[in-house]
């Protein structure tokens, strides 16, 4: 089978992971985005114009440092409402807090080892770093993109998997 | 401070199969400073055994709760109130909380979550050694505080070896050697005459051997 195209690549790779369903193909992917608040362009309207743009699809938690995010919240976003959950933070050297974003990324990877050990892909979670050009709607943008290749999560859609 | 570990999810998973109404019960203490079983980690765990079961099709509830000292009945005696809601309860104590937490609730399957390690130290964060093995006699006073028992590979009292190679161990040359230590720490205090005592094989009756060990003080009882 020959694919050209972004979309028909996506399309792809739902092949590949069992999830072709013309309703799963429809699924509003939902993304828990956390990010640091010193993101670029991430105020309060910012962040207004964003969950507009994205309706129920996109849920974002600004937090003062990325240092402050724990496993536990990634976990708890996959098992009550997402299909992914990824955390933007300050680049590598540049945390206000100094090690606030090099601990995050630590606990990011704890996340996904163990969304791994009961199956579920690791790409489910994530962190990105050293973006401090972009503003939080670009980056909000590329995650999106990232992650919808994937199928809707087996946690919230148990029969679909 | 007892140390441990989280068991492979695979295991804690084989061994709650059977049940469908869960209590996840932390241990605010030990392993909580140890970042294994206390009320964060009890969180996650519950967190990633509800969404397994989701992933699996299967029907399970797990509610979560911590409380201060899993190996002291007064902390468990108010499960009580709430044990009879569940099938199991899968403990992240110690060996010691899971054990307390089964004997004043014999009716309930307890699961241990943890693999109990070891007495050990808070180094740094996130990093814990072992430096007690709790032999019921304790040495430390004639070697500088330094436990040639746990810290010398080779468990010698009359040491050292002559196998170091620049201060660390020839078993593993990660490990300090404790010879080492316990010698600059005495030279320290001027005592190296402690050395000169020449120790018996150690005594491990007071630590095994006499089956389980207790503490009995009155003017500690009601």
């Amino acid at each position: 089978m020959i694919f050209s195209g972004e979309t028909q690549m996506k399309s792809a790779l739902k092949l590949e992971t069992g999830c072709n369903h013309d309703m799963d193909e429809n699924r509003e992917q939902k993304l828990a985005l956390f990010y640091c608040e010193r993101t670029p362009e991430s105020s309060e309207q910012d962040k207004q114009s964003l969950e507009k743009k994205y309706g129920n699809s996109i849920h974002l938690f600004p937090i003062p440092c990325s240092g402050r995010i724990e496993s536990l919240h990634l976990l708890r976003a996959l098992e009550e409402f997402a299909d992914a959950a990824y955390l933007i933070t300050c680049p590598e050297g540049e945390c206000r807090y100094f090690e606030g974003n090099l601990r995050a990324k630590k606990r990011v990877q704890k996340a996904q080892e163990i969304i791994k050990s009961i199956g579920l892909e690791g790409e489910r979670i994530g962190i990105v770093m050293n973006e401090h050009t972009k503003s939080l709607a670009r980056q909000a943008e590329e995650i999106m993109g990232s992650i919808s290749h994937l199928c809707p999560s087996p946690v919230l859609h148990p029969h679909r998997s | 401070m007892i140390t441990a570990e989280q068991k492979p999810i695979d295991e804690i998973r084989e061994m709650i199969a059977p049940y469908k109404r869960i209590l996840a019960l932390g241990c605010g203490s030990c392993v909580a400073e140890c970042a294994a079983g206390g009320e964060k980690e009890t969180a996650m765990l519950a967190s990633t055994l509800r969404m397994a079961a989701k992933i699996d099709g299967r029907d399970l509830l797990i509610h979560e709760k911590t409380v201060d000292r899993q190996c002291v009945k007064d902390f468990i005696l108010p499960l009580d109130d709430i044990i009879d809601q569940y099938d199991a309860v899968l403990s992240l104590g110690c060996g010691a909380g899971v054990q307390a937490v089964a004997e004043i609730f014999p009716d309930v399957p307890i699961i241990p979550a943890l693999n109990t390690e070891f007495i050990g130290e808070t180094r740094d964060q996130g990093y814990w050694v072992e430096n007690c093995v709790g032999c019921g006699d304790c040495v430390l006073y004639d070697f500088g505080g330094i436990c040639p028992l746990t810290r010398c590979s080779k468990r010698l009292l009359n040491g050292p070896c002559g196998g170091s190679r620049d201060g660390k161990c020839e078993v593993d040359p990660e490990v300090p050697c404790a010879w080492q230590l316990i010698i600059e720490r005495l030279s320290k205090f001027n005592a190296l005459d402690r050395l000169e005592k020449i120790y018996q094989p150690k005594d491990w009756s007071m630590k095994q051997g006499l089956g389980p060990r207790n503490i009995i003080r009155e003017d500690q009882q009601r």
